[in-house]
């Protein structure tokens, strides 16, 4: 047993090549059996996950895990380094990846053709490869390379389901998502061509002493642009509300609580890894970005609470709902004080489980009796009952509300803004905060003060598979409101060391 | 309206690029860091410590390795993501009773496929293999068994293609690529060296480079046949075999 | 700007401007197929620009052969992270068109502009308090 707790720290490159194994076998695994993709599938999230949480003990703030791929060691070589914030991404992504897959199963023996649920299972577990290489990966090409395979794998999950509409959202979005990622492209050789490396570190060592300054700055920007779209900001935002609302709920789910958090993941490592505060010093373009970003963050605040408020659409409003907690993260991590970058990073984790938790919340009601609308909604509370509470304790942490992780994050976030002195961000934050509770409590106002005016028996609650892992995230969001503590002080910790570069 | 936004976006891009461009070190230098930095170790020792003559495949294969095992699943996942999309080719499907994936051709065009198909297969496998010494390697030997099975499918039709190469034998052979990349890289691991390390330890110097070139072929041929197999698949669920098939599936 | 030292990176100037008829293209045409086109010119393009940064003058190609210095060679990094671009540009290709296939299918029509016509619902704005 202890050898296994200590096979991921020794070899941290298994937290991708377990399901990346898995993934290739699946396809192979569907021709002797189709149902057995399913145990395939969550055997093999339930290894990485294992693999993953066994370096809680080894990763600190302090102290990341470094891995060279094939012995050489960078810049020669590509490089996985798993530092703290690495380290809660890959915990985030294989806990609700995990609840992802098993909501999964009752939900896309209902809704996809039967032969294409092997191939759903086999994208799964490709996102969840891309995205763990995506997180840990210290290398800027490898990012590149990863972020394609989650790209063109939620294309494909967005379009699964073949409805008219998905197949239209899924176009735009590879549309915008393509195009993002040649911006990706080309601001990584921009930056080699300014420094002549691709490691992250070996980067940001050779721009303190670079004499291309101006290249490394168009890069930058270039690098803003294109991870901007991968976590929807504001003005790039829209393929958001069409792909995210149609997916498949599971898929939405995936997309919303994980797959967006990459493109902030990817700012966060070229804002403080590659260039890092002291890039400031050489260039004021650093600055100016963070400044733009800063204010973006806060249009898509307003912009996606205010478009969220009039949509009939539970799904579109779930996903304009994520549109505004990308501001909030972002706002906390370009506020640039310890205390918002804590918020930002721990909102990460709050919007993944409270978002998760609404996307799945919607499945169920797609599910039974294919509700859409919010007005069909009526006296939930009642037939469903456990849906209905975990809807409306995510939605407390949604909108910030003690005793939530998400009345954590926000409050850390506003902390961050008023130590800085930015106190039309905090104003603002609020105006959105108030917003968001107006649509989110909507929501619960139908589900349990509004009666259905003829109760239909037929729309009980649904599969334990279902609203168990929809449950299990409200929980969730509980438990790290209470025990945030578990998280701050080594979060605090990897802050200072963050903003101090 | 739109256009004019465009343009000015357009060139608010174009000049930021070109301010970009301006400031960068001139083209062909040797003295720019990208040619100072990293790459020297490449040029001068990457024979000997990469296992290839032609650096380009020292710097694919072993040390820039990892993106490459990220590019195969890249690969993967466009195929996975078309058969999500389109489903496989559907058998049996043809209304009209013709073939319509067929390109109607003369005798000449079908005699000289069917001679030219075993020679540029021949080819293909030699290309595979040969990335060590000279240009070539997997990807483009895949690129060419792919071509020439598309070739031999448009001439011939779907019904002959899938006969010969059916799904369920395509099925294994599309994650070969992938399998080779992590069945070499956990050899690796059981050696006790790192992923994708091809110089295993414990065994003797001249042992070691035959394991290694051995290894480095086995990657090669799984990225060539699996990418070739991954490129004809894609393609075969493209392809609709009754030309009424596209007006029918209209709503 | 220094157009001497821009006229002398030719290979850049022309790949920003392949970047921005791509774009152009991506942005403006109507027809999804052009779209992808746009979008294969702005994956050229930045191939164009990532082979040229490895340009050295009078180069040869990066294999050991007898009488050429390693001076003399190009930079392989570029050309080995092209080739992964290139991929990666392919497996988009094949995704945008197989979605091109299905909307084909599903609108019967290419053109985006008839496509966004054709959606009835065309958004679920609406005016939430009437529903109380």
């Amino acid at each position: 047993m202890s050898w296994a707790l200590g096979v991921a720290a020794d070899h941290p490159v298994l937290l991708v090549a377990v399901p990346l194994l898995f993934a290739a076998l699946c396809p192979i695994w569907a021709m002797w059996k189709r149902s057995a993709c399913f145990p395939w599938a969550m055997a093999g999230m339930s290894v990485t996950a294992f693999l993953a949480w066994s370096l809680i003990g080894d990763v600190s703030p302090r102290r990341a895990l470094t891995y060279n791929l094939s012995g050489w060691r960078p810049p020669w070589g590509i490089q996985i380094r798993i530092d703290y914030v690495g380290l809660l991404m890959v915990c985030i992504i294989t806990a609700v990846g995990l609840l992802i897959v098993l909501y999964s199963w009752r939900y896309v023996e209902h809704d996809l053709k039967p032969e294409r649920v092997p191939y759903y299972y086999t994208l799964l577990l490709l996102i969840m490869t891309a995205m763990i290489g995506f997180s840990v990966t210290g290398d800027l090409f490898n990012m590149f390379v990863m972020m394609e395979i989650f790209s063109i794998t939620s294309y494909a999950l967005v379009a699964i389901s073949g409805m008219k509409e998905a197949v239209r959202a899924a176009f735009k979005y590879l549309l915008m998502g393509a195009t993002s990622s040649l911006t990706v492209l080309l601001a990584i050789a921009f930056l080699y061509s300014a420094t002549g490396s691709l490691n992250m570190l070996d980067i940001s060592l050779q721009l303190k002493s670079t004499s291309y300054v101006q290249v490394a700055a168009v890069a930058l920007i270039l690098f803003v642009v294109g991870f901007s779209v991968k976590a929807a900001l504001f003005p790039v935002h829209v393929w958001l509300p069409d792909a995210h609302s149609i997916a498949p709920s599971p898929v939405s789910a995936l997309l919303s609580a994980l797959v967006i958090k990459m493109g902030i993941i990817g700012l966060f490592r070229v804002f403080f890894t590659v260039y890092g505060p002291g890039f400031a010093a050489r260039s004021g373009t650093w600055n100016g970005v963070i400044d733009v970003v800063s204010w973006l963050a806060v249009a898509s605040i307003l912009v996606g609470a205010a478009l969220a408020i009039i949509q009939r659409d539970f799904k579109v409003m779930i996903a304009y709902s994520s549109i505004v907690h990308i501001g909030y993260i972002l706002l906390g991590l370009t506020v640039l004080s310890g205390n918002g970058t804590v918020g930002g990073l721990f909102d990460i984790l709050a919007h993944a489980m409270g978002k998760g938790c609404f996307f799945m919340v919607a499945g169920i009601m797609i599910y039974k009796g294919n509700r859409r609308q919010i007005h069909e909604l009526r006296g939930v509370g009642r037939t469903m009952p456990v849906t209905a509470w975990a809807f409306t304790i995510a939605a407390l942490s949604i909108v910030g509300i003690p005793p939530t992780a998400g009345f954590m994050a926000k409050f850390y976030i506003l902390w961050g803004c008023i130590q800085r002195g930015k106190y039309h961000f905090v104003v603002l934050a609020l105006i959105g905060s108030l917003l968001t509770a107006v649509y989110c409590f909507r929501v619960v106002y139908y589900m349990f003060f509004t009666g259905a005016r003829r109760p239909d028996a037929r729309l009980d609650e649904g599969p334990v598979t279902m609203y168990a892992p929809a449950a299990l995230l409200a929980a969730g969001t509980v438990f790290f409101g209470i025990f945030a503590n578990l998280l701050i002080p080594s979060l605090t910790a990897a802050a200072r060391l963050v903003l101090a570069r | 309206m739109k256009r004019l936004l465009v343009l000015v976006a357009l060139a608010v891009i174009g000049v930021t690029l070109l301010y970009g461009i301006g400031k960068m070190p001139p083209m062909d230098s040797r003295a720019s860091p990208d040619k100072t930095h990293v790459v020297p170790r490449y040029l001068g020792h990457g024979e000997e410590e990469a296992g290839a003559k032609n650096i380009i495949t020292g710097v694919i294969l072993n040390y820039r390795g990892y993106d490459t095992m990220g590019e195969v699943s890249v690969i993967f996942s466009a195929l996975c993501a078309v058969i999500a999309i389109l489903d496989r080719e559907k058998k049996g499907r043809s209304r009209s009773g013709v073939d319509a994936s067929r390109v109607r051709t003369s005798l000449i065009v079908t005699t000289v496929v069917r001679f030219s198909l075993p020679v540029v297969m021949l080819f293909a496998v030699y290309t595979m293999l040969h990335g060590e010494p000279s240009p070539g390697g997997g990807f483009q030997g895949g690129a060419i068994v792919g071509a020439s099975i598309i070739l031999f499918t448009i001439v011939f039709g779907l019904a002959v293609s899938t006969k010969r190469i059916p799904p369920g034998a395509r099925v294994p052979m599309e994650s070969v690529n992938m399998l080779g990349f992590l069945s070499m890289g956990f050899i690796g691991l059981a050696f006790g060296v790192q992923f994708l390390t091809y110089i295993l330890p414990g065994l003797g110097v001249a042992a070691a480079e035959t394991v290694r070139k051995l290894m480095l072929d086995v990657i090669e041929l799984g990225i060539g046949i699996g990418g070739g197999i991954i490129f004809i698949s894609i393609v075969f669920s493209m392809i609709r075999e009754d030309r009424y098939e596209l007006q029918q599936d209209v709503p | 700007m220094n157009f001497s030292r821009m006229f002398h990176n030719l290979n850049y100037v022309v790949s920003v401007l392949l970047f921005l008829i791509g774009l152009y293209a991506v942005t403006v045409k109507p027809n999804l197929i052009k779209k992808l086109i746009g979008l294969n010119i702005m994956e050229t393009s930045v191939f164009l620009f990532i082979v040229s940064i490895g340009m050295v003058e009078s180069g040869q190609a990066p294999i050991v052969t007898e009488g050429v210095k390693t001076s003399q060679m190009v930079n392989p990094i570029p050309q080995a992270l092209i080739l992964t671009g290139i991929v990666v540009a392919v497996s988009t290709t094949a995704v945008a068109l197989s979605l091109c296939l299905r909307l084909h299918e599903r609108y019967g029509t290419l053109n985006s502009d008839e496509i966004l016509a054709s959606i009835t619902d065309v958004s679920q704005l609406g005016r939430p308090w009437e529903e109380f």
